[in-house]
């Protein structure tokens, strides 16, 4: 008797088992379909005091090269509102971002020129560049990468900060979100404290001796090499008052000139999109807050009148009705949000002289033009 | 008794159930949707609506056609039956097919087609159905895919098939609404089949509301939603 009904529990347990595991394997594709991420998951920074150098002497400051950051907006357009992601916002936040991070890393003290490029330039000192994975107004989360000129990684690593209450309104020059500006800070100055002057040194002769090699390979090439894993070491430099180099530096400080240009209109636009965006995010938070707030009391709430009649139905409706309004409200404010900085992000695109095309393809297009420039001028061809 | 065989049996049962419906639920629904392609479907309902009465059907009349419908044992699993003083008695499996139920579906069905004006914004990977006093109705269209939003209070399905869009809520409580929203031929008249289901009777109620176009006046001036500033107007008219 007792064994049988150990048997049948056995069973029951089985079985139990079976159907866990097939539920599993049901809703594991759900969860993707959902695009919910476990990468997200990361530990927040937490409140994160920025680190600040005094007395950095000039040769140990590198110059940054901070890349526009990707938006992270999925190609397939049917998960955006899956994820919550406004796309229009997200392309703005990408470019907001990378302008406040150029702030905090100028105020450590410890760098030399923080730009703020339209596209990844591979003989910037240190080149950085990030990736937006989550922006509401509860939580950012980043993977931010960092290489110096000779190949080396710095950094990759996914940063997660939340807001809370107090957090907002943020006040001017600040962010709900400055902690994880502050720790990708931190992590870049305590990787540049590891290396010794002489090391820096050379970061600094690989990034003019790539430059020079991607005007003209020909010429510069043979002054590198890059071993399998990518990594730059200079097997020679070019003798002192070399008149090829001072070509090449000019050229370079051209290119600077015009990244500056550039620099300035995302500054520019960050100052001017920064009270919208902040605004948007505070919104944005409330919102969800209230959303999740009402989506708890309305699973918990009495249910009026018995199941299948119209007052249960009612109740049953106008709960969904009510989520469905809020989230409606959400999205006139994407909307209201695009109607007040689209036109500046626009703006921001097409002024830089008579180049033609966005930011990133207007740099290509001046680069170009440099190149033609120093091959005119050497008579030496062009790298490929 | 359960045998040592049967023991593993059932788990592999159930799992092989699993896996049924799992195909079920994932791969072959590509293939029997219905959708196309909405750039092939080239159906556009944008524009402003309101209702029409005389076109649309009567709640009443519909009602009266679903008691007669459950009234029939043969063609329903659970009907409505008079009781000699004339009172309706329940009928079918269970709790279904109460009198509350089956006026509560109807009634239902009014409340949600109650809105007398729509304004629907269109294009090629969405639309927007903004209903005067209830929420708007979203989809976006994705070649070969229904729409899906899944949220603890509901389910959201829509997409095309064929020339009619479909928008189904599916909530808790056993309660599901579905709206089909086809253009007459002249593209002057928006028909919205609502159809209601309560897991509480056992058919469901459709209710066609039959829109024609009209054009708001122009009060000269138009406004535009922004976060700082609040709805801001201009006099530059639409």
């Amino acid at each position: 008797m007792y064994d049988r009904i150990e048997m049948r529990e056995h069973s029951w347990r089985g079985a139990a088992v079976a159907l866990l595991a097939c539920l599993l394997a049901l809703g594991a594709p759900a969860l993707r379909a959902q695009g919910l991420d476990p990468g997200l998951a990361a530990v927040p920074v937490g409140n994160v005091t920025l680190r600040v150098e005094s007395g950095t002497s000039e040769q140990d400051m590198l110059d940054v090269g901070l890349v526009i950051f990707s938006p992270g907006i999925p190609l397939d357009e049917s998960l955006h509102s899956k994820l919550g992601i406004f796309p229009e916002i997200r392309k703005a936040e990408a470019q907001f971002m990378p302008v406040l991070l150029r702030q905090v890393l100028l105020e450590t003290n410890a760098w030399g020129v923080v730009r703020v490029l339209p596209d990844k330039q591979v003989s910037s000192e240190l080149l950085v560049t990030g990736k937006i994975r989550q922006s509401d107004g509860s939580r950012l989360v980043l993977e931010v990468s960092a290489w110096d000129a000779t190949g080396r990684q710095w950094l990759d690593k996914t940063y997660t900060d939340t807001a809370t209450e107090r957090d907002y309104p943020a006040t001017e020059g600040s962010d709900p979100y400055i902690d994880l500006y502050r720790q990708v800070a931190n992590d870049l100055l305590a990787y540049r404290l590891r290396l010794d002057r002489r090391e820096l040194q050379v970061i600094r002769e690989v990034a003019l001796m790539r430059y020079a090699a991607s005007l003209s390979e020909e010429a510069f090439g043979s002054y590198l090499q890059r071993d399998p894993e990518g990594i730059y070491t200079l097997v020679r430099l070019p003798a002192d008052g070399d008149p090829m180099m001072a070509r090449v530096e000019r050229i370079r400080n051209q290119e600077h000139l015009f990244v500056d240009t550039v620099d300035e209109q995302y500054v520019n636009l960050y100052e001017e999109m920064a009270p919208t965006y902040s605004l948007w995010r505070q919104y944005g938070r409330e919102q969800a807050l209230y959303q999740q707030d009402y989506e708890a009391r309305a699973q918990t709430k009495e249910r009026i009148g018995q199941r299948g009649t119209f007052s249960a139905m009612e109740q049953t409706y106008n709960t969904y009705k009510q989520i469905k309004i809020q989230e409606q409200d959400l999205d006139e404010m994407a909307q209201g949000f695009n109607n007040e900085v689209a036109p500046t992000v626009m703006e921001a695109s097409g002024k830089v002289f008579r180049l033609s095309g966005t930011l990133e393809s207007q740099y290509n297009e001046w680069r170009s033009i440099l190149r033609e420039i120093f091959v005119i001028e050497t008579g030496l061809p062009a790298a490929s | 008794m359960i045998s040592a065989r049967q023991q593993y049996l059932i788990p592999f049962l159930l799992c092989s159930l699993c896996l049924f419906l799992a195909g079920c639920s994932s791969q072959p629904e590509q293939q029997r949707r219905p959708v196309v392609n909405q750039t092939d479907a080239a159906v556009d309902f944008t524009g402003f609506w309101e209702l029409d009465y005389s076109q649309s059907d009567n709640i009443q009349v519909n009602l009266n056609a679903l008691v007669r419908g459950l009234r029939q044992p043969r063609s329903q699993p659970g009907g409505v039956y008079q009781q000699a003083g004339g009172t309706m008695v329940i009928g079918g499996p269970g709790s279904t097919n109460s009198g509350a139920s089956i006026i509560g579906l109807a009634q239902m069905a009014d409340l949600i087609t109650q809105s007398q004006l729509l304004e629907i914004e269109q294009d090629k990977h969405k639309i927007k159905v903004k209903r005067e006093e209830d929420f708007a109705l979203t989809c976006e269209f994705y070649p070969g895919q229904y729409h899906t939003i899944e949220t603890p209070l509901g389910k959201e399905i829509c997409g095309w098939d064929r020339h009619q869009l479909i928008f189904k809520n599916l909530l808790p409580e056993g309660l599901t609404i579905q709206h089909v929203m086809s253009l007459g031929p002249d593209g002057q008249r928006l028909n919205i089949a609502t159809t209601v289901t309560s897991d509480r009777v056992t058919s469901p109620f459709t209710v066609n509301r039959v829109y024609v176009r009209y054009q708001p006046t122009d009060d000269g001036y138009s406004c535009k939603m922004t976060i700082s500033r609040g709805r801001v107007c201009t006099t530059e008219s639409k």
